[in-house]
């Protein structure tokens, strides 16, 4: 938590992710395979998912399972705006403010639950959420032929690669800034932090809004993606699942972690479907998850700074 | 008037019979949370697997489910202990708010495993366990009561009289009570605490493994159904309070009436409906209906 | 500084704080004794605001604190220690202190010049040098340490330490007094709650004796101690 925003080591890493940028900018222009485009988005989807809960769960702590009822809100609004004429950028944005204010709303009551009830009752929100939708709007939403003749997934592709950029950005400030030594501390030992000065309820409300906004955010952008969109599963458990698993086996709590988890997910997703039954990928992620929180604290991240790092006593908070 | 009346008293017969599976279900979950303080999200997973072995024992042996049933507890006994001591052991030495949260994620990581391991195994077709008796029934003052729901019934009333017997006549149950309310303490006094955790879990196991059969017998199997289950058996030890055993079996009646009687005005909304009822206590009485923390 | 008035605080049927009456001057060191289960921990929860009274005032230099929630309290110049040290532990000392820096009493931007300053109250505390190691590879006296510089960071006028000596030998025992001492002189008045009775009559300028929730005896150390009533309730134990 330094503001040696320029040492050598912050250069290395920020311009090895300027690269990393440039190239996936690069990529439209290269190929034209859809295949490749696709797992890159969904990839850069899940970036952004997994970093909005990373915000909320990692860092902070707060472990939300309710993550999907947000993703859901910013998709279902974001998309319906959308396809009523509203321009994508308003849509998007009216989707992730939907969802925050939702958060807002249930953030109050939720987070007077303590622990293990804070999970479960996040749990059922989202459930009843998905019920709701799923029985109300049972029919998939499909795109009007007038959009469905000019879909492309280029300008689909950056923007997700922008949002990714954007998400990816925001927790490495937070997690340079005073906000985020405080939703650390909150994580660390609530009580300590109170007496230590840190407004718990405000900075858990506030690490909350980015959070769902955030996720609101990835939702509206796989609305546009999609060409089909069943409301019920926008609003599916999967997608909080899918964000937990990411951000433990990346490293929990780290900026990498959840790019390194996304990239390892998707990627595993399309290597194991081409072999073998769907949803083998989450039986692997699944044992990966069990032995992480068992053996491997620190994730992925954390084993990589194992194998490299000189002193495992010395480490800068933001891991 | 009459029909009417026949309606809604067939409905809440119905709703017992769900809500007993419901009460089971979550006797063990409650036992396994309020002991150790361990939530095993996974719960359902064991039950599912419990429904699955009585269906193979049906189907490849043509075991009648109600005997099987002390033979999938004992199978799931032992799976309990072999989960625990690999992966909950290390767990139980921390502080109560580790305990919960590592206990979820391992139990999280197990909700994810074990799904997959199903239907790798046995697909993803839809399994009953249909014994040869299924539909018959027989009236029973104005309603017709089925044998087979009423047979599980009559096991879950029996199953949870005989853990209420050994949870308080027996040293083990003795045990039990005193490491679930101090630990510390308990393990001065005498009490072997890692032996008690092993045991408690593995029951719990048990537990979800003989609902699994009743599931089997009145519903419907696939590898999914775990988390709808755990869903279930959360929310029934939430409305009945932690730790209180009985109060979890009168508390999935309540439920499975509640969602019966509900469906005929609610329709696919009565599940929302319990959902809703289930965050209100979370909110307005986190310690249960029976509960007293 | 301090003035409690008339506190009263039970848990269902049990009586925990009771009467209590209180007066804290600026500079002194208070020692606040009593055998277990008196009140002293339920008292520092009360004025540290991790627990409300049922009854009762607390102010602090003039304003009234009652009821604040524990960072308001913090905020206004009251900083406190726990029994059972609570440290970051994923986080490193420095940032442990920095917490401390940065969302106490003075809250600072700065995050360089917010280093600089925790860097200084860790070797206040003894801690210097070792800043970026993690909280969670410390020993118990270290943790106590790391306790007492972040409190101290949010720059507080009163310090409440909740049984500093307990775990400690006697060694440790003579550094944390020199400590004790040390803070004292700084500037910040202290309360202090220790079961170690040679230590606290060592630093304290005052006594307060409490048992079953009440206040039984106050004044200076070497008179408290021949109180009566106070030798009667630690017999009585």
């Amino acid at each position: 938590m330094n503001k040696k925003s320029f040492s050598p080591d912050m250069l290395k890493l920020l311009s090895a992710g300027g690269i990393v940028v440039l190239l996936l900018a690069l990529v439209p222009l290269l190929t034209a395979r859809t295949d490749i485009l696709t797992w890159l988005t969904f990839t850069l989807l899940y970036v952004t998912l997994s970093q909005s809960w990373n915000i909320i769960g990692g860092y902070t702590g707060q472990q939300n399972l309710g993550h999907a009822a947000f993703f859901g809100i910013g998709a279902l609004v974001a998309r319906y705006l959308w396809l009523y004429e509203i321009p994508l950028p308003l849509a998007l944005l009216a989707g992730s403010l939907a969802a925050a204010t939702f958060a807002i709303i249930i953030g109050f009551p939720a987070f007077r639950l303590k622990g293990v009830y804070f999970i479960i009752g996040t749990l059922v929100l989202a459930e009843i959420l998905r019920i709701i939708f799923d029985t109300v709007l049972p029919r998939a939403s499909v795109l009007p032929s007038r959009l469905l003749n000019t879909y492309s997934l280029t300008p689909r592709y950056y923007l997700i690669l922008v949002i990714a950029v954007l998400a990816v950005a925001a927790v490495y400030w937070i997690s340079r800034s005073k906000f985020g030594l405080g939703l650390m501390a909150i994580r660390e030992n609530e009580d300590a932090a109170e007496a230590s000065g840190v407004n718990t309820q405000k900075q858990k409300l506030l690490a909350f809004l980015v959070s769902t906004f955030m996720s609101g955010l990835a939702g509206g952008t796989y609305a546009y993606y999609a060409s089909a969109a069943q409301p019920g599963y926008l609003f599916s458990a999967v997608w909080t699942f899918d964000a937990v698993i990411i951000v433990f086996v990346g490293g929990v709590g780290t900026i990498m972690g959840p790019v390194i988890g996304s990239v390892f997910f998707v990627l595993l997703q399309q290597l194991l479907s081409l072999y073998l039954p769907g949803g083998i990928h989450v039986l692997v992620f699944g044992i990966l998850f069990i032995l992480v929180v068992l053996f491997l604290p620190g994730g992925l991240i954390g084993l990589w700074k194992k194998v490299t790092g000189p002193d495992s006593k010395t480490r800068e908070g933001s891991r | 008037m009459g029909m009417i009346t026949q309606l809604l008293a067939q409905t809440v017969v119905n709703g017992i019979t769900v809500g007993a599976l419901y009460g089971l279900a979550a006797v063990g979950l409650s036992l396994t949370f309020g002991v150790m303080k361990m939530l095993n999200i996974a719960h359902g997973e064991f039950l599912m697997l419990g429904g699955y072995l009585a269906f193979w024992l049906l189907t490849l042996r043509g075991i009648d489910p109600f005997l099987s049933v002390p033979l999938v507890a004992v199978a799931l006994f032992l799976l309990g202990m072999i989960c625990y001591k690999f992966l909950f052991a290390g767990i139980a030495r921390f502080e109560e708010e580790t305990k919960v949260k590592n206990s979820l994620l391992v139990g999280f990581g197990l909700f994810l495993v074990i799904p997959q391991i199903a239907r790798l195994l046995w697909t993803g077709d839809v399994r009953s366990i249909t014994p040869p008796y299924s539909g018959e029934s027989f009236p029973f003052l104005n309603v017709r009561v089925a044998y087979v729901p009423l047979g599980g019934l009559a096991i879950t009333v029996a199953v949870i009289l005989a853990l209420h017997l050994v949870l308080t006549k027996t040293y083990f149950g003795k045990s039990v009570r005193g490491t679930s309310e101090n630990w510390k303490a308990a393990k001065l006094m005498g009490i072997n605490v890692d032996r008690t955790y092993l045991i408690t879990f593995a029951i719990g196991l048990a537990l979800a493994g003989v609902s699994g059969v009743l599931v089997g017998l009145t519903q419907a199997l696939t590898p999914d159904v775990g988390m709808e289950w755990t869903l279930k058996a959360l929310i029934v030890v939430v409305l009945a309070g932690i730790g209180s055993v009985g109060g979890a079996f009168f508390a999935g009646l309540i439920l499975g009436v509640v969602e019966a009687v509900g469906a005929i005005f609610m329709g696919p909304y009565a599940v929302a409906l319990g959902l809703v009822i289930f965050l209100l206590i979370l909110m307005l009485r986190p310690q249960g209906l029976f509960g007293n923390e | 500084m301090l003035e409690v008035k008339n506190l009263l605080k039970s848990f269902g049927g049990l009586v925990a704080v009771k009467d209590l009456d209180l007066t804290v001057s600026e500079g002194e060191i208070i020692g606040l004794i009593g055998p277990n289960g008196s009140g002293k921990t339920t008292l520092f929860n009360l004025i540290s605001g991790f627990l409300k009274p049922d009854h009762g005032s607390i102010r602090f230099n003039t304003g009234d604190i009652t009821g604040l929630k524990p960072h308001r309290i913090c905020r206004n110049g009251i900083a406190r220690t726990f029994q059972l040290t609570k440290p970051f532990g994923g986080m490193t000392a420095l940032q442990n202190v920095m917490v401390g820096r940065m969302y106490g009493v003075e809250q600072v931007g700065s995050i360089r010049q917010a280093e600089e300053e925790c860097e200084k109250i860790l070797e206040f505390v003894g801690l210097g040098g070792r800043g970026l190691f993690l909280a969670s590879s410390f020993n118990i006296v270290d943790r106590k340490r790391l306790e007492i510089a972040r409190a101290l960071a949010t720059k507080p006028k009163l310090l409440l330490l909740d049984e500093m000596m307990s775990g400690l030998t006697h060694t440790e025992m003579k550094e944390a007094l020199q400590l004790v001492r040390a803070t004292g002189q700084s500037g910040i008045t202290l309360i202090v709650v220790e079961h170690v009775m040679k230590a606290i009559l060592d630093v304290s300028s005052r006594l307060i004796v409490l048992n079953h929730g009440e206040k039984i005896a106050e004044g200076k150390p070497q008179e408290v101690v021949r109180n009566e009533k106070v030798i009667e309730a630690y017999l009585g134990e």
